[in-house]
């Protein structure tokens, strides 16, 4: 059986909440750890592949400004809680463990949490995911929602990219440097995301209009899983227990 | 089974305190018949389309609306607050947001209707095919819907909305994305569901509602200032000419070649033009 089989939608979404626990639960060092799994893991393993190459794309676009994110997260931290010794001092500005490790902490957790949603969706195709809601029974209203929040997070960066094209067309100094990309994206940003969210609307009216929200449950598509999904998804469910319930433990015992 | 359309004396505010979008509205439309609405720009066109449809009271909650509609035996006081399809169904404007984006092949996008009706069948290719076949895009059944052109696209939603087989079709300008060999697809299409159908539609393009319409509601400012045959809307062009650009449809070419093949109006056309 293929590599993709055993991790297919049931087991993806165990291991996203597998990650999650862990992002809570589990010494930074761990957490790092984890993802830098991940990142190998969506090079090596099929069913984390990247579904095209924008989303690939945006994935690699995605881990460098999260590192750049938690770098500032650590500094920042380090910077401003003045507590345990000094790390190390640059340009006068000095450094602390404290602040360091709490900054190393939540940057950590912040990246796991956002690798492990991201790589769920760039490697899974959005009907795939929508069947398998609608055969679990989630409202067909909630799953219109999703749909159209998903839409409109996929649609916004070629909506940009649009805006920018016909700024440039007008002899707009939008490659000038970063300030310029910057103001340019805030003097856009308002009318953007009304459009995007007047698109939303249309396309869910539009399928309410083909009676989306009227689906009987009974003719919802079933989801293909296997008994190697159902099996993996419940050793992930069974980690993520064994590890809170050890947090917990670790917890009273401190 | 076609739907006769019957509007009374329909009247409607987006809110209270704002001015009538569709004033007084009474028309009847034949079950099987074919109804074109034109007008200019924010004259109501689009508006008594998704009144018809049943999704005015979900868009605008807080619309205000007196009236009655009646399709085939039922009947509204107001606007019916839930949406009708598929006795009426509403194909919109822009084909892209109409692509669920739920269905990998073009095939997939049309049987989800089906599915959501509760309604697919053992073997779907059987219905789906000779439909795309008739819309001239069974060659798109396995490619993905949103790699297609505009034109493409408006076929596949029309697809999407006729597999339903509604009573009552809305069609929302449906020739927006259409270049002038597709609006021809689409007007052979639509002459094949007169008598099966009942069609409302809406268009900018008055050569092309002229063409295929057996009734053509001219409105303006949500008012009907013509309801009649297009023969006598053509004999009465100039009248109209404030509101609609009847000197320029009238001088295409296209115009001329659209009518070839309908019957009657060739005579008036070149009467309106002069040319008698």
């Amino acid at each position: 059986m293929p590599v993709r089989a055993y991790l297919d939608l049931p087991s993806k979404l165990a291991l996203v909440f597998l990650l999650w626990v862990c992002a809570f639960t589990l010494s930074w060092t761990f957490q790092v750890s984890l993802c830098l799994l991940l990142v190998i893991a969506r090079f090596a393993i099929p069913a984390f592949r990247p579904l095209s190459p924008r989303s690939a794309t945006a994935f690699s676009k995605f881990i460098v400004y999260s590192i750049s994110v938690a770098l500032l997260v650590v500094c920042l931290n380090a910077l401003f809680i003045k507590t345990g010794g000094t790390i190390a001092t640059v340009l006068g500005f000095s450094f602390y463990e404290d602040g360091l490790l709490f900054g190393l902490k939540t940057a950590s957790r912040l990246i796991l949490l956002s690798f492990s949603v991201l790589m769920f969706f760039i490697s899974t195709p959005l009907p795939v995911l929508i069947g398998y809601l609608q055969e679990k029974g989630l409202p067909p209203s909630l799953v219109l929602v999703l749909l159209l929040t998903l839409h409109f997070l996929d649609q916004l960066p070629r909506r940009i990219h649009q805006i920018f094209l016909a700024q440039q067309a007008r002899g707009a100094p939008v490659d000038a440097g970063v300030i310029s990309r910057t103001k340019a994206l805030l003097s856009i940003l308002s009318p953007l995301v009304l459009a995007s969210i007047v698109e939303s609307i249309e396309r869910g009216t539009a399928l309410e209009l083909r009676g989306f929200l009227s689906r009987p449950a009974a003719d919802r598509i079933p989801a293909q899983i296997g008994k190697q999904d159902n099996l993996l998804g419940i050793c992930f469910y069974f980690l993520s227990l064994a590890i809170l319930l050890y947090s917990i433990y670790r917890w009273l015992i401190a | 089974m076609a739907h006769r359309l019957i509007i009374e004396n329909l009247s409607l505010q987006y809110s209270s305190s704002e001015p009538k979008a569709l004033s007084s509205l009474s028309v009847d439309v034949p079950a099987g018949s074919c109804c074109a609405i034109i007008g200019p720009t924010g004259a109501g066109k689009s508006t008594l389309l998704h009144c018809l449809a049943g999704t005015m009271h979900r868009q605008h909650p807080e619309s205000v609306a007196s009236g009655r509609l009646q399709l085939g035996e039922t009947r509204f006081e107001g606007l019916p607050d839930h949406i009708l399809f598929p006795v009426a169904a509403l194909v919109l404007q822009d084909p892209y947001v109409q692509i669920s984006g739920v269905r990998d092949t073009v095939f997939e996008e049309i049987l989800f209707t089906l599915e959501n009706l509760g309604a697919a069948p053992q073997n779907p290719r059987k219905i789906i095919m000779p439909l795309l076949q008739r819309l001239g895009i069974d060659h798109l059944a396995n490619r993905k819907p949103t790699s297609l052109s505009g034109g493409e696209t408006q076929r596949v939603a029309l697809a999407a909305i006729l597999v339903a087989q509604p009573s009552i079709l809305l069609l929302d300008e449906p020739t927006s994305a259409l270049d002038s060999n597709a609006q021809d697809k689409l007007r052979a299409i639509l002459r094949s569901l007169r008598g099966t159908t009942t069609v409302m539609m809406s268009d900018t393009q008055i050569d092309f509602a002229l063409a295929i319409a057996d009734q053509i509601l001219l409105l303006d400012h949500g008012t009907i200032v013509f309801a009649g045959s297009p023969s006598a809307l053509l004999s009465r062009a100039r009248e109209y000419s404030s509101i609609i650009p009847v000197e320029s449809w009238l001088a295409t070419q296209s115009f001329l070649t659209s009518l070839q093949t309908s019957s009657g109006h060739q005579k008036l056309i070149s009467k309106a033009l002069g040319l008698q």
